[in-house]
């Protein structure tokens, strides 16, 4: 058959496609389970971290994690792959967050809220826990983000996260400073330190965590006149 | 075996796909600011190189001449949807530090242009051995400019802290600047050493 033939080329290019296609969603059913207990495995440690619960390795994260935070347990994975399905149609990407979970870590009680909000590139989806009064962050993590890495991607690293645990939370809530490229060690400032070279993804960072701690504070106020 | 001695001289040195042929420079900016990170994207397109330029090489007599490229683009991504496929599954660390990166590969030029230069004419054992000394030779580069920037920009190798603690950190080095300046160092310095070779025959 002649190679440059109209059938031929047609021919060929689609078997060579369903051929290569094909062989690309076989590898990818085969590792689906894996991938989706590895985001699990994020989500879960995410939720441990930002409570300052020590991670333990896999197993033991994901057993952790269901007992302290019950249901939600069940919920927030499947939460975080709906965001990731939806990020891409939904512009801007302001997901609809996770509820906000109750946990008891050492006797106190905590707010938990996954949250996901707009970064420089895409969204951002972390965790963030606060005391019951929302006066007190407890802690934060993330577990997604499509920042630049090196600049703004330096959010998910560990300087960075820590300077929100245990940091005093104002009137107006966090602010995230210009930084001079170490970390603000001061809790009572209510104020961290930003990530030099990426004032954009700091200031995104500010907004989510602020836009949080309202509906954190909205849940407390509605809780209070309750009882 | 002179002519496999003569490919890995050429695609390691005197025809270098980022310092000779200046191909792939994107890649070199963005992901040579941890060395970690370098190490696994340049051994993934390593990988993608050596196994692309094998298939084509395979399939050269059965690829269409007017469809050419559009083939070997599927060939490409084919390859680089397997090691995406394979990064989240395996090494979920690295495949969220890369993250949109991987990806990218298949637009590296250093692949292409091994698949239309090389693999096109050639036998599937040279064009597996063309495209795995072409992913060295970008590996090669790559590492001496990450291992630099980390080094100045964060104090460390690897995640290790290297440097002293009283080191003031060259921020400068962090930013996708900095790749630029030293890519352009690695070049002087590279064309400088040529030239003398050239000088002297």
């Amino acid at each position: 058959m002649n190679k440059d033939s109209f059938l031929y080329v047609v021919i060929f290019t689609f078997l060579a496609a369903f051929v290569f296609v094909f062989v690309i969603s076989l590898a990818d059913g085969a590792t689906a389970e894996r991938v989706a207990r590895n985001q699990e495995l994020v989500t879960a440690q995410a939720f441990l971290n930002a409570v300052g619960r020590p991670l333990r390795g896999a197993d033991a994260d994901l057993e952790a994690f269901s007992a302290l935070f019950g249901g939600a347990g069940k919920k927030a994975p499947a939460e975080t792959a709906a965001e990731t399905k939806t990020a891409g149609t939904v512009f801007g990407g302001q997901s609809a967050a996770g509820e906000i979970v109750e946990a008891e870590i050492d006797g106190e009680k905590v707010l938990v809220k996954q949250f996901g909000g707009q970064g420089l590139w895409g969204t951002i989806t972390g965790v963030l826990a606060v005391n019951a009064d929302v006066t007190r962050i407890i802690g934060l993590d993330i577990i997604s983000h499509s920042e630049t890495p090196g600049l703004g991607g330096r959010i998910e690293e560990d300087w960075f996260k820590n300077q929100f645990r245990g940091e005093k939370i104002a009137e107006k809530g966090i602010s995230v400073r210009k930084g001079e490229g170490g970390a603000d060690s001061d809790s009572e400032n209510a104020a961290v330190d930003g990530i030099t070279g990426a004032s954009l993804t700091s200031a995104a960072m500010e907004k989510i965590v602020n836009k949080e701690i309202n509906a954190l504070r909205e849940r407390r106020n509605k809780e209070g006149a309750g009882k | 075996m002179s002519d496999a001695s003569a490919i890995l001289k050429k695609n390691l040195w005197s025809d270098n796909p980022i310092f000779v042929q200046i191909l792939g420079i994107c890649s070199t900016l963005a992901v040579t600011s941890a060395l970690s990170n370098t190490l696994i994207m340049t051994a993934a397109v390593t990988f993608v190189t050596a196994l692309s330029s094998t298939t084509v090489s395979l399939l050269k007599g059965l690829i269409p001449r007017k469809v050419r490229m559009i083939v070997q683009t599927l060939i490409i991504a084919f390859y680089v949807i397997i090691v995406d496929i394979v990064l989240r599954a395996f090494l979920p660390d690295i495949s969220r530090s890369l993250g949109p990166y991987v990806g990218l590969i298949i637009t590296n030029c250093i692949i292409m242009g091994r698949a239309e230069a090389f693999a096109q004419s050639n036998p599937p054992v040279a064009a597996l051995w063309d495209g795995l000394t072409s992913g060295i030779g970008y590996m090669v580069v790559l590492v001496i400019i990450a291992a630099v920037r980390e080094m100045l920009g964060a104090g460390s190798l690897m995640g290790y802290s290297v440097l002293p603690s009283g080191f003031t950190k060259w921020t400068i080095m962090v930013m996708p600047p900095s790749a630029f300046f030293l890519l352009g160092c690695l070049i002087w310095a590279a064309k400088t050493i040529m030239m003398k070779k050239e000088a002297r025959r």
